[in-house]
């Protein structure tokens, strides 16, 4: 028990400190920005309670908000995006008491389902955070494209860490 | 009393999610005020510290451009400084009894280094490794070697953010060099290389190429500072003023030294103005 929080914390840390120095100074052909850290959001397991699961994709969003300047719209989007992570998974896994209590990686649930639910993740998080930070500024088309670019880029980044936090264990 | 217990214990998971939207949405409302707590911006000493140490590592990687840019600024610089030093010898000839007119210096520099930089967003703010203790404090200009670059917002006690030029929710003043027709900067878009230099008088000359300048109308910059230059015009909605479309002089990806300019008359000026709306 004490190993698993632990390594989440760990993961929690590292994927922050990557997003603030390294993927925040990124954007694909100037359009394109990858968010990695919700890639702790999208592994935690589903056995968590929605409220434990809310507090702390508040607190990541809150984090990565202080770190780059944009106060409320990753705490936002975090927050929306925990409360639509269960009916997301559960849109692509069937529900029974085995899934009930997974974590969400490519071994439980085999590669379609979840590329299915981590690209649907993205795409809700790039949207959220495009609509929230361009809302009285830009018009609906700009916010598609880069919602498109980021979700793209989010999505292959996110499928990487997939792949090797699945190997470790 | 147990029947509202159970009903928040029942739909706890409701009031959680409303608690933290309720949360962001405070923190949305608030990004634009001008007062910004400190440990809520990238200036707080832990994030600070951790663009400090990031920094001084990637700090390198630019110094060949900077370089480059900086020895170009240099040559200009050592160029006017002859001429202005003929131009007062010439003068002091023809009126030899002038008695020595010295002018008292108003503008200090305060040198710092970029360690934190955004600039694909709509409000795009930087961090400096300078904060109070340095003497920086918030409404001050900041330029680096080819132009101005932004204002203090926030200062902490070693760091400080600035909004910078990039950045739609700040207006700069400025004006067409060598004349006194003054707008406004703005920035929009995507592009951290154009601004807009909205409200110039429809009776203004100008030409594409032509350096836009600070205004000196704010205590920020003194008036003179590149911005700029010209590279065209676009329709405005209002008849009376044009738009100029400004292709800004520094290069907003790449920030790495910068100089934060303290006004030793600000207090005075705040002061007059204090007493104007007193003594109305």
């Amino acid at each position: 028990m004490i190993k698993t929080v632990l390594s989440y914390f760990l993961m929690f840390v590292l994927l922050i400190l990557v997003q603030v120095l390294v993927f925040n100074h990124i954007a694909l052909f100037s359009i394109a920005i990858a968010f990695i850290f919700i890639y702790f959001i999208i592994s935690l397991p589903l056995s968590l309670s929605t409220n434990l699961l809310l507090l702390l994709s508040f607190a990541t969003g809150f984090i990565v908000d202080v770190f780059s300047d944009t106060p409320g719209v990753n705490s936002l989007s975090c927050t929306i995006l925990a409360i639509l992570k269960r009916p997301v998974f559960y849109a692509y896994v069937p529900r029974d008491d085995k899934t009930k209590v997974m974590n969400p990686t490519i071994m439980t649930i085999g590669w379609a389902a979840y590329s299915k639910y981590l690209f649907t993740m993205c795409a809700i998080y790039s949207l959220l955070v495009f609509s929230i930070e361009y809302f009285s500024f830009a018009d609906v088309k700009d916010i598609l494209i880069m919602s498109l670019g980021a979700t793209l880029f989010t999505f292959i980044v996110n499928l990487a860490l997939g792949c090797i936090f699945d190997r470790k264990g | 009393m147990r029947n509202l217990l159970n009903f928040i214990i029942r739909y706890s998971t409701g009031f959680v999610f409303a608690l933290f939207v309720l949360l962001s949405c405070i923190m949305l409302a608030g990004r634009d005020a001008y007062h910004t707590s400190v440990i809520l911006t990238s200036a707080n000493s832990v994030s600070g510290g951790l663009y400090e140490t990031s920094s001084n590592i990637t700090g390198y990687f630019n110094l060949r451009n900077i370089n480059e840019r900086l020895q170009k600024s240099n040559a200009q610089l050592e160029n006017e400084n002859l001429n202005l030093r003929n131009e007062i010898a010439s003068l002091k000839a023809a009126l030899s009894d002038t008695a020595d007119v010295n002018v008292p210096k108003r503008f200090d520099y305060i040198l710092a280094s970029v360690i934190n930089n955004s600039s694909d967003r709509p409000r795009n703010y930087f961090t400096i490794n300078r904060g109070r203790l340095d003497g920086i404090m918030p409404g001050m200009g900041v330029v680096d070697q080819s132009g101005i670059v932004g204002i203090v917002n926030v200062a902490g006690p070693h760091t400080a953010r600035i909004i910078s030029v990039i950045n739609e929710t700040q207006k700069f003043s400025a004006k067409l060099k060598d004349t006194p027709f003054v707008g406004t900067l703005t920035w929009k878009g995507r592009d951290p290389s154009i601004a807009y230099l909205e409200d110039v008088p429809r009776h203004a000359t100008f030409h594409i190429g032509d350096t836009v300048v600070t205004s000196g109308y704010s205590t920020a910059f003194p008036a003179g500072l590149s911005v700029g230059t010209i590279v065209g015009r676009i329709r405005a909605s209002d008849d009376n003023f044009y738009v100029l479309k400004v292709n800004l002089a520094s290069d907003f990806k790449a920030l790495s030294t910068v100089r934060i300019i303290k006004d030793i008359y600000k207090n005075e000026l705040d002061s007059l103005v204090q007493y104007d709306i007193k003594a109305e």
